[in-house]
């Protein structure tokens, strides 16, 4: 029963990656069809066309294997012999750089941008309490004693 | 027959190598790395070719696509978080679409490497299927684009968690959206461990600059080349 199930909620997600496909072949879009899926399913989603409990098994089950399905590509590599010479790993050297770099970047930007949109949240919640100084004085001791006992 | 015991030796690889992932997690016993470099040896040492592989190894590949459409599903159920934070997610991933591009290509230059290279390496930040048809149109080398992309997806696995914690990257918001600009598929299979609010927003940003990065990708390309 719960196999049925899943196997059904695959082929609901499975109709949603096609429709990517043949929208992909329509338009000639150079967006890959699993990202359209994704995008209508998830818009299916917010409008109650389609129920959360018609692919949550199905979808869990998928995610869950996610990393098989890429098994195949990372395969891949055997067939670049030329990835073994100076010019191969010197561009796989770029790549593997450029990502912390990419990686460093963006956490630390998403992290204060984030830290500043909370903080705007939280101004405007204030205002609306209408009690900003005594609030604001009060988090600014706690961040202090904080930081303090982070010397020590 | 082959393709039959592709499918069922790699799907038993992948169970045990999980099994022994959940037992020690360590990023260096990721069922992606263990498997892949079991195979790849099995396959050097029975001198199987790859196309010869790839007759299981697609039917097991035709699964990626559904199971990307399936990530819909933590996006849904973390629509409340995404909404809030739209306007961080939209900046910090053209943020990262640049640093990537900008960091990769200076890097090639300093390296001396090829125009057919850099063409080939320009993609890597975005998901498989957009970054080889990207490299396609830019006359890089799609196929090699694919193991690039893989590459940034393991360094983002292996060493991504290691910088979090280095660098005090530690929010969902700020993990996600690296995470998923930077490492695509692989990167997000690492984030499942932090928990579903990592795996959503990594997914979206994912998705997000795959859709930004094939248009900026060959604009860029156009700038400096």
């Amino acid at each position: 029963m719960n196999v049925l199930r899943i196997i059904l909620q695959i082929l609901i997600i499975w109709l949603f990656y096609y429709a990517g496909v043949l929208i992909v072949e329509w338009t000639g879009v150079f967006i890959p069809p699993s990202i359209i899926g994704l995008v209508l399913l998830w818009v299916c989603l917010m409008l109650n066309i389609v129920k959360v409990k018609w692919i949550q098994n199905g979808a869990g089950f998928l995610i869950s294997f996610l990393t098989l399905f890429f098994i195949p590509t990372t395969v891949g590599i055997i067939e670049y012999p030329e990835l073994s010479t100076l010019a191969g790993v010197l561009l796989m050297l770029a790549v593997i750089l450029s990502t912390l770099v990419t990686l460093f970047i963006t956490g630390k930007t998403a992290q204060w941008i984030e830290k500043k949109e909370t903080e705007l949240e939280h101004r405007k919640q204030l205002i609306e309490k209408e009690e900003p100084i005594m609030e604001l004085s009060m988090e600014q001791e706690v961040m202090q004693s904080d930081s303090a006992s982070r010397d020590y | 027959m082959i393709a039959l015991v592709v499918i069922i030796s790699t799907v038993i690889l992948f169970l045990l190598g999980q099994k022994l992932y959940n037992k020690f997690p360590n990023p260096f016993l990721l069922p992606i790395l263990t498997v892949t470099i079991l195979t790849v040896i099995f396959l050097l040492m029975a001198d199987i070719p790859y196309a010869i592989y790839m007759e299981g190894g697609h039917i097991i590949q035709l699964m990626l696509g559904p199971a990307v459409v399936a990530l819909a599903f933590p996006l849904y159920n973390q629509r409340q978080l995404i909404f809030k934070y739209k306007y961080s997610i939209l900046c910090s991933l053209f943020v990262a679409m640049f640093a990537g591009l900008i960091s990769v290509y200076s890097l090639l230059l300093l390296f001396k490497a090829s125009d057919t290279f850099i063409y080939t390496a320009l993609p890597k930040s975005l998901t498989t299927p957009v970054a080889m048809q990207v490299s396609d149109s830019l006359t890089g080398i799609a196929p090699l684009t694919a193991v690039l992309v893989m590459i940034a997806g393991f360094t983002g696995g292996i060493l991504g968690p290691i910088l979090f914690k280095f660098a005090h990257i530690d929010t969902a918001i700020s993990r996600g959206i690296a995470m998923g600009s930077a490492c695509h598929g692989v990167g997000i299979a690492k984030l499942k461990e932090y928990g579903e609010e990592d795996l959503s927003i990594g997914s979206l940003s994912m998705g997000l600059s795959a859709v930004i990065g094939a248009f900026v990708c060959p604009i860029f390309a156009m700038i400096v080349m």
